[in-house]
């Protein structure tokens, strides 16, 4: 699968998607977020996956399970009529300056991946947000990380003489990778970052709801619908 | 914790004030006595009262009531000139305050200066052993330096002390489940329900931690505490009604093969009520989803 630039997977991330993730942070600025990101494999270029859309999940006890399994199954039976899945994950630390995948990111993450290779997680960058109203800066505040299988030890065991192969040591980890030369996560639209100077200034992440929102009042709508009308 | 009623008033004030209706003051008063965090609004409106020296005079005593919220607000928003101000005018005034010192004391917080914050909280503390906020403060002081075992450790220590401090118990909860730590912040849920029983929030928080921590023992005990919930909250916990319906399912599955008792472990019937009453629920006021729900559901039943 896949012959980006550098032979790997790319990803494109719609303004709409993109915005709706940073402006669910804002409206919790004191608490860690989360929410899926929803699309498919591009149709005309296999080594593109393109994330048409997301779904703000949580601001309160991510890693609590009941809620998040809930949200899953919902969110993938509204997107799979549309054709689209959940391909990967976003996670904004509670802290200014945490960098770090967190454990419940990468149990998550790890979960998406099994039903879409390659789903990412993609985390805040909070310093770039900082930043975005000081600079002109095109590129999205989000660091992508990767799963990266490695050190994968076959053991051949078995008795008289029929073997079995099984996997054993198979550890995954979750890799940050940079925006070194060729960028991994790009912005579908070029003046995204842009409008969503717009949104900050406009205060529009006060009409963000999450999922956590619609399970206190069934009237909220998780699909943010005419957010951006 | 607020209530409902209480909830539905300061959002009534809230959008009173910022829509210039008046009611600064009685908004004000609202969020300081509910103690929630509304620090930018807070921020705006308090500094437009007290940079106006005749709403100022107006307030009386309550002046420097208002200085100090104002100040603790505006080092939430990281606007620590603001702060530094109405901390400097809370000195002139009461000059050797302990209440003011912990402000000061904040405000290095607030710049991080984490050493020289312990440094005059353990002042402050020499004198009053015993000031719950000053450990508080420790514990915060722990988190924001992204410390979480030391927040632990703090906040262990204080509850010995203060065992009857339900907001603590749940910040440690809290905490317990960021670092997922389930069993210890079950055990946390567990001290909640034991001193206020007739509260639903625990009953459901115990429940979504058992849920997490999984096996079928914790599953029908999760399962127990989400119907506790149902019943405390008059049916309608939306989220303890999907507990249910989840539980039934994953109770289900552990008990595949197995034999008959386990089986009835599963008890249909109460994930069918469950089922029913989220699928009137949802016909009510999400009737747009209301297929979409029917189709969960059934995917859990499988």
């Amino acid at each position: 699968m896949g012959t980006g630039t550098n032979g790997e997977l790319k990803y494109e991330i719609s303004q709409n998607a993109y915005i709706k993730l940073v402006l669910h942070s804002l409206r919790h600025k004191t608490a860690a977020v989360n929410g899926v990101l929803v699309g498919r494999i591009s149709p005309n270029d296999e080594g593109v996956v393109e994330i048409s859309d997301s779904v703000p999940l949580f601001h309160s006890n991510l890693p609590l399970l009941p809620p998040l399994e809930i949200s899953l199954i919902m969110i993938e039976q509204h997107y799979v009529a549309q054709g689209l899945s959940v391909v990967g994950y976003f996670h904004a630390n509670q802290r200014f300056d945490d960098v770090e995948v967190s454990g419940v990111a990468k149990n998550i993450g790890d979960h998406i991946s099994r039903y879409f290779p390659h789903a990412p997680i993609l985390l805040l960058n909070n310093k770039k947000l900082e930043a975005l109203s000081q600079g002109k800066d095109r590129s999205p505040v989000m660091q992508v990380c990767i799963l990266m299988l490695r050190a994968v030890r076959l053991v051949a065991a078995g008795t008289g003489g029929s073997g079995s192969l099984c996997v054993r040591d198979a550890s995954k980890n979750w890799r940050v990778v940079g925006a070194d030369g060729g960028s991994k996560l790009l912005l579908k639209e070029p003046s995204a970052n842009v409008v969503l100077s717009d949104y900050i200034s406009s205060e529009k992440w006060k009409d963000v709801i999450d999922f956590d929102e619609h399970l206190d009042d069934l009237t909220k709508d998780w699909l943010n619908p005419g957010l951006f009308n | 914790m607020v209530t409902k009623t209480e909830e539905t008033e300061l959002n009534q004030l809230e959008n009173q004030v910022e829509n210039g209706g008046g009611g600064v003051w009685e908004y004000l008063c609202l969020v300081r006595k509910l103690k929630v965090r509304r620090s930018e609004l807070v921020l705006k409106h308090g500094l437009s009262i007290l940079n106006d020296p005749g709403k100022r005079s107006s307030l009386g005593p309550d002046e420097w009531t208002l200085y100090e919220q104002v100040a603790i607000a505006a080092m939430d928003c990281q606007s620590l000139g603001a702060a530094q101000n109405c901390i400097k005018v809370l000195q002139k005034k009461f000059p050797e305050s302990k209440r003011v010192g912990k402000l000061e004391a904040l405000l290095l917080e607030a710049k991080g200066m984490w050493e020289e914050a312990e440094k005059a909280y353990s002042i402050l503390l020499e004198d009053n052993p015993l000031d719950q906020v000053i450990h508080k403060r420790k514990v915060a002081m722990a988190k924001a330096q992204g410390k979480p075992s030391l927040a632990i450790e703090h906040l262990n220590k204080y509850l010995e002390v203060f065992m009857a401090d339900h907001d603590a118990w749940r910040e440690l909860a809290e905490i317990y489940v960021s670092l997922q730590m389930y069993k210890q912040a079950a055990f946390c849920y567990e001290e909640l329900i034991l001193s206020q029983p007739t509260l639903p929030l625990y009953h459901l928080a115990y429940a979504e931690v058992l849920y997490t921590i999984g096996g079928q023992e914790n599953l029908i005990a999760a399962r127990k505490y989400y119907a506790s919930t149902i019943d405390l909250t008059g049916g309608k916990s939306t989220r303890a009604l999907f507990g249910i319906c989840l539980c039934g399912s994953a109770i289900a599955q552990l008990s595949k093969g197995r034999n008959k008792e386990d089986k009835d472990m599963a008890a249909p019937e109460l994930q069918s009520l469950a089922a029913t009453a989220l699928e009137k629920e949802y016909k009510q006021k999400a009737p747009a989803k209301l297929n979409l729900l029917s189709s969960a559901l059934r995917s859990l039943k499988l």
